[in-house]
C-alpha cells in the first residue's frame, strides 16, 4: 500500500559531473551520472509524454546533440525542474523517478 | 559556590518528552548566571505552545535547587520556533518559519473550523500565527472569525487582516458573496502564489493554510512552491470520509510533504439532557487511520452546538469561552501540533536539505 512512506534513498546533492552532465549523490552512498541529452529525452512533462497513454511524443531527432541544463531548481520537497539550453523548462523530475533513472542510465 | 557545569549536569537529567532528548543537549538552556547561592537561566523551548512547559519549568527549578549551595533558582521560559529553510539557511517566504496546510479528502468535515480554531489557539499561546484561507471555492474563514474588514494595500503587497491575534488572508476578501469562482488551474496557482509572496505576513511562527477539499491544483501548487513543514489531515470518523482522506494522505506523501497528524472532527456527541455519549459517525476510525498512515492523532473534536454557534457567530470558542471543554480540545490539538512541528525540525536537522548547484 502506498500509504507508508517510501524507503527510497533521498538526494543529498545535485551538481555537475562535467560541463553538461548532471551528478546526484544519494543517501544510500550511491552517486549517479545523468548524461544531459538522455535526461532531456526522458522529460516527463505533458508536452513530451502523452498524459493518458504514457507514450513519448518527444521526437529525438529534434533535440540538439549538445542540449544541457542551464539551471536546476527545487520543486517543493519532491522534485527538481530543469531549465534546458533548448528553452524547454516544463519537466518536473521527481526524486523517485531520478533515482530509478539513475539505475538505468548508468 | 556551585559551578555552571554542575548546574548543566543537573539539568541534563530533564528530558523533553516529545523530542526524547535532554534539555541541555537540545540547547534549551541559555543565559546561565550564578551569583553566590542564586542561579538564574532561561529555557528557550522550540514553541510557546509546548504542552509540558510548566512541568519542565518545575522540574528544572527542582533539579537545580537540589544542588548543594543553591538557595534560589529563577527560570525564565522563552521560545524560539525553528524554521524550514533551504540548503543555504534562507527562509523561503521571508519571515515565515513554518507553512502547515490543513487538508481533507472530503468537503464538509470541518477543515475551516479546525484551521481557524487551531490558528487562534496557537496565537493564544503567544505564537505569531497567520491563516491563509486558500479554499477559493468556499472561503468560510471570514465568517468563522467574524471578519468584516477588508485587507488594505501595504508598502510591498497586501496587508492581512488581524482577527483574534491571527493574521488572516482569504479568497473571500476578494470575491463578492454573490459571485462564484469558476477558474481553471493556472488562475488557482496564481492566487496561491500571490497569497504566499504578495501578502505582508511579517514575522510568523506558523502559517496555517486552509485548503479546499480534494487533491487538486491548489494543493499541488502549494507543495511545489515551498517545502511545507507538514500537513494536518481532518476527517470525520466514518469509513466513507477516511477513505477519501487517505487520498489526500497519498497525495502529500507523493509530494514528500510529511503528515504531522490527524484531527478527528465530529468525533462524538454528548447529549445536553442526559449526558450520554453518542458516536454518531462511528468510533475508532481516526485511531485506525493514524496507525495505517503512521501519523499521530492530534485530537478529537466533539460534535457540539457551542462550536457550531461560535463558528456561525464569528467568535472562536477559545476566545469567547476559554474555560469550555470545546476550547480545551482546540488548545490541546494546537499544542500537539506544535510539538509535532518541533519533532519534525529535529528530524530535518538530522537529514539536511539537498544542495543544488548547477
Amino acid at each position: 500500500m502506498a500509504v507508508n512512506a517510501s524507503s527510497q534513498p533521498s538526494p543529498l546533492e545535485v551538481g555537475r559531473a562535467n560541463q553538461h552532465d548532471v551528478r546526484i549523490r544519494w543517501s544510500d552512498g550511491s552517486e549517479k551520472i545523468y548524461p544531459a541529452r538522455s535526461l532531456r529525452l526522458k522529460c516527463p512533462c505533458a508536452m513530451c509524454v502523452d498524459e493518458n497513454t504514457g507514450l513519448r511524443i518527444l521526437k529525438e531527432p529534434g533535440i540538439p546533440l549538445d542540449v544541457h541544463p542551464v539551471k536546476i531548481e527545487p520543486v517543493g520537497r519532491y522534485a527538481i525542474v530543469i531549465h534546458w539550453s533548448d528553452g524547454h523548462n516544463t519537466g518536473i523530475y521527481t526524486w523517485e523517478n531520478l533515482y530509478e533513472l539513475g539505475q538505468k542510465l548508468a | 559556590m556551585v559551578t555552571e557545569q554542575q548546574v548543566l549536569d543537573a539539568l541534563r537529567a530533564i528530558q523533553d518528552p516529545d523530542l526524547h532528548r535532554d534539555i541541555v543537549s537540545l540547547g534549551f538552556v541559555k543565559d546561565l548566571h550564578i551569583e553566590r547561592d542564586a542561579v538564574a537561566f532561561a529555557l528557550v523551548l522550540t514553541t510557546p505552545a509546548c504542552p509540558v512547559k510548566d512541568e519542565m519549568k518545575k522540574q528544572a527549578e527542582e533539579a537545580v535547587l537540589r544542588l548543594t549551595g543553591v538557595k534560589e533558582v529563577r527560570v525564565e521560559m522563552k521560545s524560539e520556533v525553528r524554521a524550514m529553510a533551504d540548503a543555504g539557511g534562507q527562509l523561503l517566504i521571508p519571515g515565515v518559519r513554518n507553512v502547515v496546510p490543513v487538508g481533507s479528502g472530503k468537503g464538509g468535515v470541518g477543515k475551516s473550523t479546525v484551521s481557524a480554531n487551531l490558528a487562534v489557539a496557537l496565537a493564544q499561546t503567544g505564537a505569531r500565527v497567520g491563516l491563509m484561507d486558500a479554499d477559493i471555492y468556499g472561503p468560510s474563514i471570514p465568517t468563522i472569525l467574524g471578519i468584516t474588514d477588508r485587507p488594505l494595500p501595504g508598502k510591498k503587497g497586501i496587508q492581512p487582516v488581524d482577527a483574534y491575534g491571527v493574521k488572516v488572508i482569504s479568497a473571500g476578501f476578494f470575491i463578492r458573496p454573490d459571485q462564484a469562482v469558476v477558474w481553471r488551474g493556472p488562475m488557482l496557482s496564481k492566487l496561491v502564489d500571490q497569497f504566499l509572496h504578495e501578502v505582508e505576513w511579517g514575522e510568523l511562527d506558523y502559517l496555517i493554510v486552509d485548503l479546499p477539499p480534494g487533491t487538486g491544483d491548489v494543493q499541488l501548487t502549494l507543495c511545489q512552491r515551498i517545502p511545507l513543514t507538514g500537513a494536518v489531515i481532518v476527517s470525520t470518523p466514518q469509513d466513507v470520509a477516511l477513505q477519501v482522506a487517505e487520498k489526500a494522505v497519498i497525495m502529500f506523501q507523493q509530494l514528500k510533504c510529511p503528515i504531522l497528524g490527524i484531527v478527528e472532527n465530529m468525533s462524538y456527541y454528548i447529549c445536553s439532557h442526559c449526558g450520554e455519549r453518542e458516536n454518531i459517525f462511528d468510533t475508532g476510525g481516526a485511531e485506525r487511520a493514524a496507525e495505517r498512515w503512521q501519523a499521530p492523532l492530534l485530537g478529537k473534536i466533539p460534535l457540539a452546538t457551542r462550536i457550531r454557534e461560535a463558528s456561525d457567530g464569528g467568535r472562536p470558542v477559545g476566545w469567547d469561552d476559554p474555560g469550555s471543554a470545546a476550547a480545551a480540545v482546540f488548545s490541546e490539538i494546537a499544542k500537539n501540533l506544535a510539538a509535532q512541528i518541533s519533532i519534525r525540525h529535529l528530524k530535518e536537522e538530522a537529514e539536511p536539505a539537498v544542495k543544488i548547484s548547477f
